[in-house]
């Protein structure tokens, strides 16, 4: 704002109501004529949030776009304060229909339709006395005391310069005498020079009287001088006046582009209205501001007027009028977040129209909500706290239905995808031991969303690895040696991350973990199949699996489970399995053939019928030779019985 | 010369043929034709204790139900099941030496003579029926 204001108003130290505009770096000059000063981007509000230089209010910057110009606001926490003090506060109080009325007969009384070379000074001195009146209303602010000191001033001004004419005259009257002063004592003295020129000569040849020669002369010296002192003086008094009347312009000219820059636009109109009457027409051109009121005009050679300035605030109030219909028209809609929207630009464009300073407390309470939760959602996208953008949008939406949160959750959808995704790589990277790819990752997922719960998970899993690596170990290999695979299988991942680096464990884990996952999906198979009423099959499938998983516990509980379901079956599968282990193959035979009786789709059944036929066959003759019984028979061999 | 009454050849015929007929068939259903001097072969007994039937010889009137093995040159193993199933009705298998000289159908009954070879069952002889 400083350097702006440098450029601006190099030598009006005193305009201290003026507030620079200034074109706002990297923003876009959008908005142009016609009193549109939406926002390019006004429909996205992801943009809004995430890229505040394309508004046309810019609250971090504190400044306002209006007719592709950039209006400094102030630093954006006061004007972030500004605005929400008027949301807070309640409608401005006094007779507002009045004090617009005092004022806009004020500039009635100084309408050019009005005055003329009779009621000039009454119409002047009518309108200073509706300044007081003006100025008696709160929502005034005592500009129009303002207005009313610089009438003053120019008036003692013009006193002043009145007097300086009156004294200029006479000394210019004394300088006509000291004048005629210096020729009488200068024709004097060229009298007495012609008489002693003519005087009768002595016998001597000489005159005959001596006169002084010089007689007068000092005299003649001392007048011109006084005549030159009396010149010098009237050209002194000339150039005061001048400077006067230059100064008296600069003044009335800076406050009334103060104003206008201030966005008190009626006030801006009272101040022109009193210039014109104050001031002769070859006075009227601006002096004060002409570049800025030029800016406006994207026209070449525009020469900036009175008019110009006049033409700027009646657009401006008459933007803020429709700007003030258009967002009650919103509100009654229900669509608050628009209404919101174009209140915030109405009320930096014109925040004293008294429209704006009028308007309802309990719409504006309502906004203020809304306020709020937009600069509460602002907050969390800036500092990307992205888990719970998504619950203060949904908020917001409850608020106003208009509000454009599908860009935001999208964007807020892809920046957590992203951001797992980095994770998983960092990951993957740690896993295979690439530690460098691994910081790579988990930063660049840090970045797109600090707060990400799985960069915190990943970040304490490297920070406990090492120490949990040096626990794991001993415990992986103690419960190898004594073949607790179903443990191993419950602490697989503990497992997998301690010991990433170590080939060997690696490999006899997934050793583990697929075995008991074959031995689940078999457990998994028996319980199915005894569910559907068939146990005897389950039972095949467990006897199986029991051959190499005998110590697990889940089998011991399925099995348990299922074996009341099949007790004659399990009977003659156990004997046969003993009478084959005791060398007794065809009686074995038989109690696989009984047992298949009872399940005739046993493919164990099966298979061990054919394993011990073939036994049987080829074992036959030798059993036919032997002689020796075995088993020892205990019994006495019956004897058979004739018929 | 005395003439036969007709009436004797028209009854004396047929009770001829029924006698004869009678004294063929009566023994086969009665149990009786080879190996009649053996006791029948209990399933049930075999299965529960087989070591004490150890070398004894039985007859067994079985039903052939499958071929579940053979061995070049010795002879095969039969799943049967008895016939007569007051004894036992489960399947048991039948080793039968290559010198039986049959050929076994599925579905086929044979009267058996069966010793109690250790724990097998050994045809000695067979008749088809």
């Amino acid at each position: 704002m400083p350097k702006l204001l440098c450029s601006f108003l190099g030598y009006v130290a005193f305009a201290t109501l003026a507030i620079a505009q200034a074109p706002q770096p990297g923003a876009a000059v959008s908005g142009g004529g016609g009193g549109d000063y939406r926002s390019s981007s006004g429909e996205a509000m992801g943009d809004r949030l995430f890229d505040v230089n394309s508004d046309s209010v810019d609250m971090e910057n504190g400044s306002m776009q209006w007719k592709g110009k950039t209006f400094n606001l102030g630093n954006s926490r006061a004007m972030r304060m500004r605005f929400e003090r008027y949301l807070a506060s309640p409608a401005a109080g006094g007779d507002m229909t009045k004090y617009i009325a005092t004022l806009t007969q004020i500039e009635k009384i100084l309408g050019p339709n009005v005055v003329t070379q009779n009621n000039i000074y009454a119409s002047q001195q009518a309108a200073f006395d509706l300044l007081f009146v003006a100025a008696e209303h709160e929502v005034d602010g005592n500009n129009c005391l303002t207005i009313a000191t610089q009438v003053k001033k120019v008036w003692s001004m013009r006193a002043e310069f009145r007097d300086l004419n009156i004294n200029k005259n006479q000394l210019e009257t004394l300088r006509k005498i000291q004048e005629g002063v210096v020729v009488n004592r200068a024709e004097r003295l060229e009298e007495a020079n012609d008489s002693k020129a003519n005087s009768p000569t002595t016998a001597s040849g000489g005159k005959a009287t001596l006169n002084k020669t010089s007689q007068g002369q000092t005299e003649l010296g001392f007048r011109v001088k006084d005549e030159q002192r009396t010149q010098a003086e009237i050209l002194a008094k000339n150039a005061e006046m001048i400077a006067l009347g230059l100064k008296a312009q600069v003044e009335f000219q800076s406050q009334m582009v103060g104003f206008l820059l201030a966005r008190r636009y009626r006030h801006c109109l009272i101040t022109s209205a009193f210039y014109r009457v104050l001031f002769k027409g070859g006075n009227q051109n601006i002096r004060v501001g002409a570049k800025e009121v030029k800016e406006f005009f994207p026209v070449s050679d525009f020469v900036p007027t009175l008019e110009s300035v006049d033409t700027l605030a009646r657009e401006a109030m008459g933007d803020v009028t429709t700007g003030m219909r258009t967002v009650d028209d919103l509100y009654k809609q229900g669509e608050l977040y628009g209404a919101f929207e174009r209140l915030q630009e109405t009320y930096f464009l014109g925040e004293f129209e008294p429209s704006v300073m009028m308007y309802e407390q309990v719409k504006k309470r309502e906004m203020l909500d809304l306020w709020r939760d937009l600069r509460e959602l602002q907050r969390l996208g800036d500092e990307r706290d992205l888990a719970n953008v998504e619950a203060y949008v949904n908020k917001v939406r409850g608020r106003a239905r208009d509000f454009p949160g599908a860009a935001i959750l999208s964007r807020v959808n892809n920046a957590i995808n992203a951001s797992n995704m980095a994770v998983l790589s960092a990951k993957q990277a740690a896993l295979s031991g690439d530690t460098a790819k691994a910081e790579s990752a988990l930063e660049r997922a840090t970045k797109i969303w600090p707060q990400n719960p799985s960069v915190k998970e990943f970040a304490n899993q490297v920070v406990s690895r090492q120490d949990k690596l040096s626990l794991m170990v001993p415990e992986f290999d103690r419960m190898i040696a004594e073949a607790r695979w179903r443990e191993v299988f419950n602490k697989k991942l503990e497992f997998a991350l301690a010991l990433a680096q170590d080939k060997p464990r690696s490999d006899k884990l997934r050793e583990v973990i697929n075995r008991v996952g074959e031995l689940d999906a078999n457990i998994q198979k028996a319980s199915v199949l005894a569910s559907q009423n068939n146990p005897y099959l389950a039972w095949d499938v467990i006897v199986e699996i029991s051959k190499k998983e005998s110590d697990d516990l889940v089998l011991a509980k399925t099995r348990s489970d299922i074996a009341p379901l099949v007790a004659d079956y399990a009977r003659l599968i156990g004997l046969a399995e003993k009478l084959e282990r005791e060398g007794g193959e065809a009686a074995a035979l038989t109690a696989w053939m009984a047992a298949q009786d009872l399940n005739p789709a046993s493919p164990s059944c099966g298979a061990a019928v054919k394993r011990l036929a073939a036994l049987v066959a080829k074992s036959a003759a030798i059993k036919a030779a032997t002689t020796t019984p075995i088993p020892a028979a205990v019994d006495e061999v019956p004897v058979p019985t004739g018929k | 010369m005395s003439k036969v009454n007709p009436l004797f050849f028209a009854l004396g015929i047929p009770v001829l043929v029924i006698v004869v007929l009678m004294a063929i068939v009566i023994p086969r259903f009665a149990g009786g034709g080879k190996f009649t001097d053996l006791s029948p072969f209990s399933v049930d007994d075999y299965r529960k204790d087989w070591a004490t039937l150890q070398g004894n010889a039985y007859r067994f009137d079985c039903q052939i139900e499958k071929q579940l093995a053979y061995e070049e040159g010795k002879g095969r193993v039969l799943a049967v099941k008895p016939t007569d199933v007051t004894r036992g009705s489960g399947r048991v298998p039948l080793f039968v030496p290559l010198s039986a000289g049959e050929t076994f159908e599925v579905g086929q009954r044979f009267k058996c003579k069966v010793r109690v070879v250790r724990d097998l069952l050994v045809v000695e002889d067979l008749e088809r029926f």
